[in-house]
């Protein structure tokens, strides 16, 4: 009896040995043992993007967890620094330039909102250092970060499914399933985010036929949206548009539905994380946008992903940990692969951006590859609230 | 247009409860008190904990939240400005302490979330939230085409009934007597006998006590409480309130409120959201400019 | 402490890492000083973010559209900013503490929430991209810049202008009586302050790739206030020193982390009640003193 126990004691003592030092495969040509990868995300915790950049940060750490105790990159453990930017665009700037000069992180990822990766973004490029979007999908955010100037960002790229893709897709959708007739669009102007959706609303509608009877424009920061909401709701559209986020879209709903509007919601990006779901509640139902992630999506990695995130944070991860997941992911491959000196980072920061450009990798986002002008080409996901603070499929857009 | 007017006189009430705490302060103290916006956002902010993580009940939340704001008041008072009254400190670092204090009950609330320090008074961080359908009654009638909502419906009778409780105060109880005396000169009440430290702790308490009310209401009835309402929606309104009623001119306050509400609803009727703040703005700015002492403030004494 | 650590140890990486936030401590000096001029007139003006503004978007645009060289840019911006300057004071002369104060509120927010937003070259709501933007050697410019407004204004202070500003603080009424053109010098005092804040405008926007509107409004003039007040402003390096500490102030205490909000308040607080003519102290302003608050010591005996 206890000579078996001895022996399995040992041998198990001996697996874990060599499970332990091998990372998961032989030793690669470049081991970066010992080394670390520093990391920065400047993502909005509070503000107005503080609906986002948490789900962010969560997915982000947790592809962080999986990969260091999987043995890291080639041996070389990611240390990830997450920091706030308030949703200020002045304090995202200083945040991300401290942590390129100061911190002297190898890459960056973020910033949230669209609204700072105008003011990060150019600083990024300008410096020299590779910096992922994870949630930003406005216009002009890859290649031209510099816009107006037309020379592409060679530093910049993106994992998260532009807007001039998704609104257009979701209006498609929806005029296929219901053909309306008149929408309404509300827009918050002093964002970049909404402005741009906006933009891309206007252009697109005529394509489907529908009469935008009104744009009401509107500033982010009122708390009192009721005289924008009646102007639309005396409208009488079939569709409301609305290409805000954070607490915007929510109140727009509830408004509306009090003053008896009985018509079909159409948003962007900032529907798509439970707390929008959550506080629209029975208003939202039925709500729909164009996602780049959904939790039952059928791609090889996404059930793991899912199960370790609620195992690790005890709810449902949503787009924006998707996306933050994946880009953890894409640095860590794109790492893998661009013999880092670990000695000389401005030469390492170049090589990590050379190296992304042929990412090929697996996400839950499905099969990931930058596009020529480091943007993302994927699967949308047409989604709608359930009225109880989360998601249904409608339909799936390769 | 008939819903545009109701939305007016929803947030006109607002306004006016919000400035009349404002104006009280400025007229006993002649402090412009900086941390009154936080303390609008702390009581909505309470309120909400209150009913969503510690299951009280809406109503018992309200009156515990108003009461929390009345003792802001008194915090106010011990710990910005008396101490500077004590150390004969220049006016303005009672500007800038009750700004500090604003600072700290803001910052507090933003970092509330579940396993921080302040979890116990917020947990949801910079996010805005609602308060849960059912909480409270809120009956919705569509009339004529207008939606009359129950909980917006109420605010009016509730602010114009406080607004007429604190008109016979001042001018009927002796305790009012007391606030106008101190108002009108403090060395002459001190010497009548009154307890004007006293007086400036009631006057803290009552108009914070205001304000936490009109961030309750705010809150509830437009279902937006975040750690930034005060800031974005009444601090910087409510001084254009108290400048268009006369400053220290509590029926001033409640018309400027009311007026202030009508300026942005029809700015944004007629002109557009864009110029819905710089309207009323504008309209401080020539206020102040033309007739200083608003519609209805004494004449400006020469304060010295 | 990291950060201090470095400070002493490495100056130059530490210089070379942290060159947006030397800049930014040099921008607010500016700000601060350009404060400083108008309250050592006596006058609570709070109009600087929106002579700011005036600078920053000038200067781009005029770089944008007409290919001025930048020295011609900053010229040419500050001096707009002065023009707009002597039209804003001329019509609150007459106001006085408090109401200046807020009249000078509802001037920025309408310049910010009113004109810019609805100027459509000035990229509105969403800001004016500036592609020209040079956060790296910006810093130099900055810092001679401050270095020599600094400078000019402290001999100022000394000549006969500071002589009249300082008797105007005390006393307008008994400067009056002595002959001084009470009006000529709080106008020379607050189209100063223009012009230097209309400078800072230009350098900062100099520095970031876009001009966001809310930059400039209420919270900007509270946080430059803040400088003012808690550096003590008898003296024009009092703001300058307020401007350092609180700009550094965040990084120093990085271990607070998320709590720093919280943690500045409380420092405010406590710097403004223990020693509440500020850091550098000397002199506050008796430009609003209410009746009854208790005036500061007299050092030397009155005589009759």
């Amino acid at each position: 009896m206890r000579r078996v126990r001895l022996v399995s004691i040992l041998v198990a003592v001996v697996v874990a040995a060599a499970c332990g030092s091998t990372g998961g495969g032989g030793t690669p040509a470049n081991s970066y043992s010992g080394k670390t990868i520093k990391l920065g995300a400047v993502l909005s915790i509070t503000g107005a993007g503080g609906v986002y950049g948490p789900q962010s940060r969560d997915g982000m750490n947790l592809a962080v967890d999986e990969i260091n105790k999987a043995g890291g990159v080639n041996g070389a453990q990611i240390h990830l620094d997450v920091k706030d930017d308030a949703s200020l665009q002045s304090q995202s700037a200083q945040v991300a330039q401290t942590m390129i000069q100061s911190d002297q992180d190898l890459a960056l990822l973020g910033p949230t909102l669209s609204n700072s990766a105008v003011a990060v973004h150019p600083l990024a490029e300008n410096l020299k250092t590779p910096i992922l979007a994870v949630s930003t999908t406005g216009i002009h955010i890859v290649p031209d970060c510099n816009f107006p100037k037309t020379d592409p960002c060679r530093f910049v790229f993106r994992d998260s499914l532009g807007e001039e893709t998704a609104i257009p897709d979701n209006i498609k959708s929806y005029a296929a399933d219901a053909h309306p007739a008149t929408g309404v669009l509300l827009v918050a102007q002093d964002d970049k985010f909404s402005s741009d959706g906006g933009k891309i609303v206007q252009a697109t509608v005529a394509t489907y036929n529908i009469n935008l009877l009104k744009v009401i424009k509107f500033n982010k920061a009122e708390a009192d949206l009721s005289p924008y909401v009646t102007q639309a709701v005396a409208a009488k559209p079939d569709v409301i548009f609305i290409t805000s986020l954070g607490g915007i879209p929510a109140k727009i709903m509830i408004e509306a539905r009090k003053q008896g509007w009985a018509g079909q919601f159409l948003g962007g990006n900032g529907f798509n994380t439970a707390t929008v779901s959550k506080n629209a509640g029975a208003a939202g139902q039925g709500a729909r946008s164009a996602s780049a992630w959904y939790l039952g999506n059928s791609f090889p990695s996404n059930a793991d992903f899912v199960s370790a995130f609620k195992t690790a944070y005890g709810h449902d991860p949503d787009q924006f940990a998707a996306q933050g997941y994946a880009g953890i992911k894409i640095i860590a491959d794109a790492a893998k692969r661009a013999n880092l000196t670990f000695s000389d980072l401005p030469g390492d920061r170049e090589k990590l951006r050379a190296a992304m450009e042929t990412v090929n990798i697996q996400t839950p986002l499905g099969p990931f590859q930058f596009t020529s002008t480091h943007d993302v080409k994927q699967t949308v996901w047409i989604i709608k609230m359930d009225g109880n603070g989360g998601f249904t499929l409608v339909h799936q857009i390769t | 247009m008939g819903q545009q007017i109701l939305n007016a006189i929803f947030i006109g009430s607002i306004y006016a409860l919000f400035a009349v705490g404002y104006t009280l302060v400025f007229g006993v103290l002649d402090i412009l008190n900086l941390a009154h916006s936080a303390v609008f956002t702390l009581a909505a902010a309470v309120t909400y904990t209150l009913v969503v993580n510690h299951g009280q009940s809406f109503w018992v939340a309200c009156a515990l939240g108003i009461v929390i704001a009345a003792l802001m008041g008194l915090v106010i008072e011990y710990l910005c400005l008396r101490p500077l009254r004590r150390r004969r400190a220049p006016p303005i670092a009672a500007l800038i302490s009750t700004i500090g204090l604003a600072l700290i009950i803001v910052a507090a609330i933003e970092q509330g979330r579940p396993g921080t320090l302040f979890s116990w008074l917020w947990v949801d961080g910079a996010n805005p939230v609602t308060m849960p359908p059912g909480t409270f009654p809120n009956p919705t009638w569509n009339v004529a085409g207008l939606t009359l909502e129950g909980a917006k419906l109420a605010v009016i009778p509730i602010s114009i009934v406080l607004m007429l409780i604190l008109g016979y105060v001042m001018r009927f109880t002796q305790v009012g007597r007391g606030l106008r005396a101190v108002a009108e000169n403090p060395r002459a009440a001190r010497l009548m006998g009154i307890d004007v430290d006293r007086m400036i702790s009631l006057t803290l308490v009552i108009s914070s006590a205001l304000g936490g009310l009109a961030g309750i209401l705010f809150g509830v009835a437009l279902g937006d409480i975040s750690p930034y309402i005060g800031r974005d929606s009444v601090e910087v309104r409510g001084l254009a309130v108290i400048v268009l009623g006369g400053m220290g001119s509590i029926p001033g306050a409640v018309l400027g409120g009311y007026v202030l509400g009508a300026i942005e609803v029809l700015a944004v009727v007629l002109l557009g959201s864009n110029v819905r703040a710089g309207v009323a703005f504008a309209a401080l700015f020539l206020m102040l400019v033309l007739r200083p002492q608003g519609l209805f403030g004494a004449q400006l004494r020469e304060r010295l | 402490m990291d950060f201090l650590i470095q400070l002493f140890t490495d100056p130059i990486a530490f210089w070379s890492s942290h060159t947006l936030l030397i800049s930014q401590i040099g921008i607010n000096s500016i700000l601060a000083s350009s404060l400083f001029v108008v309250l050592y007139s006596g006058q609570l003006s709070l109009a600087a973010p929106g002579f700011m503004a005036i600078g920053a978007y000038a200067s781009v645009l005029m770089d944008i559209y007409w290919r001025l060289p930048l020295a011609l840019a900053f010229a040419a911006a500050t001096a707009l900013a002065g023009i707009v300057g002597v039209v804003v004071g001329l019509p609150v002369l007459r106001l006085r503490g408090v109401f200046l104060a807020i009249a000078t509120i509802g001037f920025i927010e309408a310049l910010s929430l009113g004109v810019i937003l609805n100027v459509p070259i000035t990229g509105e709501g969403l800001g004016l991209k500036n592609p020209d933007a040079d956060p790296v050697s910006g810093i130099y410019i900055v810092l001679v810049s401050t270095a020599v407004i600094v400078f000019l204004l402290w001999r100022l202070t000394k000549g006969r202008l500071g002589y009249a500003w300082s008797a105007i603080r005390q006393d307008e009424l008994a400067a009056l009586s002595q002959g001084i053109d009470v009006p000529r010098y709080k106008l020379i005092a607050f189209v100063i302050s223009a012009i230097v804040a209309g400078y800072a405008g230009a350098a900062e926007a100099h520095l970031f790739f876009i001009l966001d509107p809310n930059e400039y409004g209420v919270p900007r003039t509270v946080q430059v206030l803040t400088f003012a007040v808690l550096g003590g402003s008898g003296t024009v390096l009092g703001p300058v020193v307020g401007a350092l500490f609180l700009t550094i102030f965040p990084f120093i205490f990085q271990q607070a982390g998320d709590y720093i909000g919280v943690v500045s308040g409380i420092v405010l607080i406590l710097v403004i009640i223990f020693r509440p003519q500020g850091i550098l102290g000397r002199g506050g302003f008796a430009f609003v003193r209410p009746r009854w608050w208790p005036r500061p010591q007299v050092s030397a005996p009155s005589t009759g």
